[in-house]
């Protein structure tokens, strides 16, 4: 198995989840490098972590192929990905590792808030907004950090099963602080196995 | 958001305030005159600063570009927008633009993509003074030096409209200067060119591989002043074979509106590659970021149809048939699979199973490509399916076009199958393990009566025995799609009317009563989509002005359901007085039709002969059988397979 990490910039944020499957299904196969099939319908076994919404750009996705490559992965990788993918880290793991239950938290950067007090808004003891679905749902609970870095958002919130949707938490900030919830870069996966894995 | 400045009609007030500082006491004229110029600023799309936009419309990723195998090209002599005028999915499935952007290209020319923007984005734009951009460069449309557009079917016009209106471009051709981009347009519509001769400066009239290349390299000399006008460069590029040019031709009409004669150029043979395997194709596709309508690799095996189906406008403008060599199709197929990673293949022409060495390709394939890659044949006749081919396409459901139900009525149509064949290739579908069929068929062609309908039902009844007298595991599933019949020009019934909306939902009435079956469900198009089609198929100028009014009164992506607008349509037609009947009507076989001045190679004699035929239920039947003389042969000797194919029959039993 393949497990590498990759990043969705430049355009390809707007990709959606299941069109990025295709597109990687399809690096792989221009790359020659043949993945295992499952199933009725014969899907090859890619395992992506939990979607990022589209318009997200990510430098720390993930994904798990059923494939070996002995070459040099990321120079096929990236020879043969649509614009914006690029390979960045890779290594081989035995056994298919189960992405979005294993990536718990993940850092994003939220660019064009207004500045607010980040220490008062986390000393709330909940925060309760209407998500894209027009849910009630108390939000508190999935920020684990906030604090600014050169006037730009850094949080790091749940992902998964439990996941806080960073332009979720960004349009909530805007409405309550002020200015627009800009550019939003997801930075890192967080759990400590993997950034071993892919050292 | 960066402040775009475009200057047609749209002129950004700010700026408009700036530039009248500039120049404060000059003339009204040369305020717009600088205004002009300062549209030649290069300017370029920020992605990350139309994120709300992008966000704000499904599919966001049909404007992004960026696909594999797409790559943004340096400026050269001649920048060239290939457009085509419906969404992104379709557009990207389209070989015709890729062929000529191939040819463009490998003249070293410089060349982009743009598609018509769905109904939510094209908004966005206008709210945000957004001009439309192509894919690549994300450069404004009006800073090309020539937009072509591909027209693949009538309902696309209002498209083309919009996407020029959406760049800010004045929309007629006699309102555009040479500041603005040369509008050419190409594809199977422009047969008839003369709906939009209103709106577009060229168009190419047949096969696109090499004329659209020579007219850019004449543009070039007009850019660098080697001729001296823009008059004069429409006149050097009307000398290329294929090409028209509306404004050198002017039609005279008589008081009833036909055609009294046509003055200027009046005669424009279409372009004609003879062999296509020397013929430019790409050697590398751009995979779409979102599925497209065809997600797979097109190879195109021949060009052309031996049958000469008497409806079929394809059937007769893109004669004489041409087939590729199996050799050039598998080391196409096997390029592209290799720089695509699809893994399909679909072997594409208007009768496949008419190919002279398909058995021959389909096991060349089949060596060549990888393992997992399958083929797919569309386009495959009752009389030439084979159990062989079918099991290469994996599909449950077969589809299957009989086009009239009855023996005589296909005799009058030269659809040469008879019943006998289509219940023989319907049965090794069931044995194979099918059970979905679909069957097309046409509503209001010449000489039906509801005896020809009834014998649609016939079919149905005949194809459910034949599945229920063998024990099979699933429930038999018949789909009747029956579309309105247009008569098309360059076919032997463009003279001939088309039935109205009463006839037809009779017809239907009919069907609905005769096709009270379990398992058969039964579909048909709209009968004001079917008019409009004709109307634009077999228009003259004045239906230029319709398009125009419908655009205005908001009628655009015409072939979607969802946007179309009978009422917009209702409107143009009384705001210009022009209707759709003056288009259905009979035309009258001594009357000069609109499209006349266009030789696509096949004789009016042929068509009057083939049309007299029809009248007396003769079939003509297929070149394979034998040259029928339809006017080709002057020019190019056919490729006849006689016995090397497998669908050819000796049914034709006349020869010119």
């Amino acid at each position: 198995m393949i497990l590498f990490r990759y990043t969705k910039v430049d355009g390809a944020e707007y990709i959606s989840h299941l069109d990025l499957f295709r597109q990687i299904d399809r690096t792989f196969r221009r790359a020659g490098i043949p993945v295992a099939m499952e199933g009725m319908g014969n899907h090859p076994k890619i395992f992506m972590n939990a979607p990022l919404g589209t318009g997200i750009q990510s430098l720390a996705e993930y994904c798990c192929a059923d494939a070996a490559y002995d070459g040099d992965f990321i120079r096929i990788f990236n020879e043969n990905a649509p614009k914006g993918v690029r390979c960045t880290a890779w290594t081989t793991v035995e056994k298919k590792v189960n992405l979005p239950v294993l990536i718990a938290w993940c850092d994003y950067r939220i660019e064009g808030l207004a500045h607010f007090d980040e220490e008062a808004l986390l000393a709330e003891p909940e925060i309760v907004l209407t998500d894209k679905r027009d849910r009630v749902v108390e939000i508190r609970s999935k920020i684990h950090a906030l604090y600014w870095d050169n006037g730009i958002l850094c949080a790091t919130l749940r992902s998964g099963n439990q996941t806080l949707r960073p332009d979720v938490l960004g349009e909530y900030l805007a409405a309550r602080f002020g200015g627009k919830c800009g550019t939003i870069v997801k930075t890192t996966a967080k759990q400590e196995d993997m950034r071993e894995l892919l050292k | 958001m960066q402040k775009i400045r475009f200057f047609s009609k749209k002129v950004d007030t700010l700026f408009t305030f700036r530039a009248l500082y500039a120049i404060i006491g000059r003339k009204i004229e040369e305020v717009y005159a600088f205004l002009q110029e300062e549209r030649t600023y290069s300017m370029k799309i920020d992605l990350n600063a139309m994120k709300d936009v992008l966000l704000s419309c499904e599919k966001p990723s049909r404007y992004t570009g960026g696909e594999f195998g797409s790559e943004e090209m340096p400026d050269s002599d001649l920048n060239f927008c290939m457009c085509l005028p419906d969404v992104y999915e379709v557009g990207m499935s389209n070989l015709g633009i890729k062929i000529v952007a191939k040819s463009l290209t490998d003249r070293g020319f410089c060349v982009d993509r743009c598609f018509a923007p769905w109904v939510d984005f094209g908004k966005a734009l206008r709210e945000n003074h957004i001009p439309l951009y192509s894919l690549q460069k994300k450069k404004p449309l009006a800073e090309f030096d020539m937009i072509g557009f591909s027209l693949q079917y009538e309902l696309s016009y209002t498209n083309l409209l919009y996407m020029l209106d959406l760049a800010g471009i004045p929309l007629l051709r006699t309102e555009r200067d040479e500041k603005y981009p040369v509008i050419v347009a190409g594809g199977p519509c422009t047969v008839n060119p003369e709906p939009m001769a209103d709106f577009v400066d060229i168009f190419f009239i047949g096969d696109g591989e090499e004329n659209d290349a020579e007219v850019a390299a004449l543009y070039v000399k007009f850019k660098k002043g080697e001729i001296p006008d823009r008059h004069a460069f429409l006149e050097a590029a009307a000398k290329v074979p294929g090409v028209y040019v509306p404004a050198l031709m002017e039609v005279e009409y008589n008081d009833d509106h036909t055609v009294r004669a046509f003055h200027g150029i009046t005669h424009v043979k279409k372009a004609m590659i003879p062999d296509l395997d020397k013929a430019v194709y790409p050697d590398k596709l751009a995979v779409p970021n979102c599925e497209a309508v065809h997600d797979r690799v097109v190879i195109e095996v021949m060009r052309g149809c031996y049958r000469g189906c008497r409806f079929c406008q394809a059937g007769f403008i893109y004669r004489p048939v041409r087939p590729r060599g199996v050799d050039t199709l598998t080391k196409q197929a096997c390029s592209l699979i290799r720089k695509t990673g699809y893994d399909e293949v679909s072997m594409n022409s208007l009768s496949t199973g008419d190919y002279p060495h398909l058995r021959e390709l389909i096991r060349s394939l089949k060596a060549e490509l990888p393992e997992n890659v399958t083929l797919a044949l569309p386009s495959l006749r009752v009389d030439s399916f084979d159990s062989e081919f079918a099991q290469d396409a994996r599909r449950s459901s077969l589809t299957f076009a009989p086009e009239a139900g009855t023996q005589r009525l296909r005799d009058v149509i030269n659809k040469d199958v008879t019943l006998e064949e289509i219940l023989t290739a319907v049965g090794s579908a069931f044995d194979m393990g099918y059970y979905n069929v679909k069957l097309y068929f046409m509503l209001g062609l010449p000489t039906e009566t509801d005896e020809d309908l009834l014998g649609i039902a016939d079919i149905a009844k005949q194809i459910s025995a034949l599945y229920y007298s063998k024990k099979r595991k699933k429930q038999l599933r018949i789909s009747i799609s029956c579309a309105t019949f247009i008569p098309k020009p360059f076919t032997p019934f463009q003279w001939e009317r088309q039935a109205s909306a009463e006839e037809i939902e009779h017809k239907q009435q009919v069907l609905r009563e005769a096709l009270r079956m379990r398992g058969v469900s039964l579909s048909w198009t709209d009968y004001f989509q079917a008019a409009l089609e004709a109307m634009f198929a077999r228009g003259d100028r004045r239906t230029g002005k319709v398009l125009l009014a419908a655009y205005k009164n908001g009628c655009i992506f015409d072939g979607w359901a969802e946007c179309f607008s009978k009422e917009g349509w209702q409107n143009a037609f009384a705001e210009t007085g022009v209707y759709p009947t003056e288009f259905t009507r009979a035309f009258a076989e001594e009357e000069i039709l609109p499209w006349d001045f266009v030789d696509v190679l096949v004789t009016k004699e042929f068509y009057l002969r083939e049309r007299r035929r029809a009248y007396q239920a003769k079939v003509t039947g297929s070149c394979m059988a034998g040259c029928k003389g339809c006017g080709i042969q002057r020019e190019f000797t056919c490729h006849i397979p006689q016995n090397e194919c497998p669908g050819a029959k000796k049914s034709g039993e006349e020869t010119a």
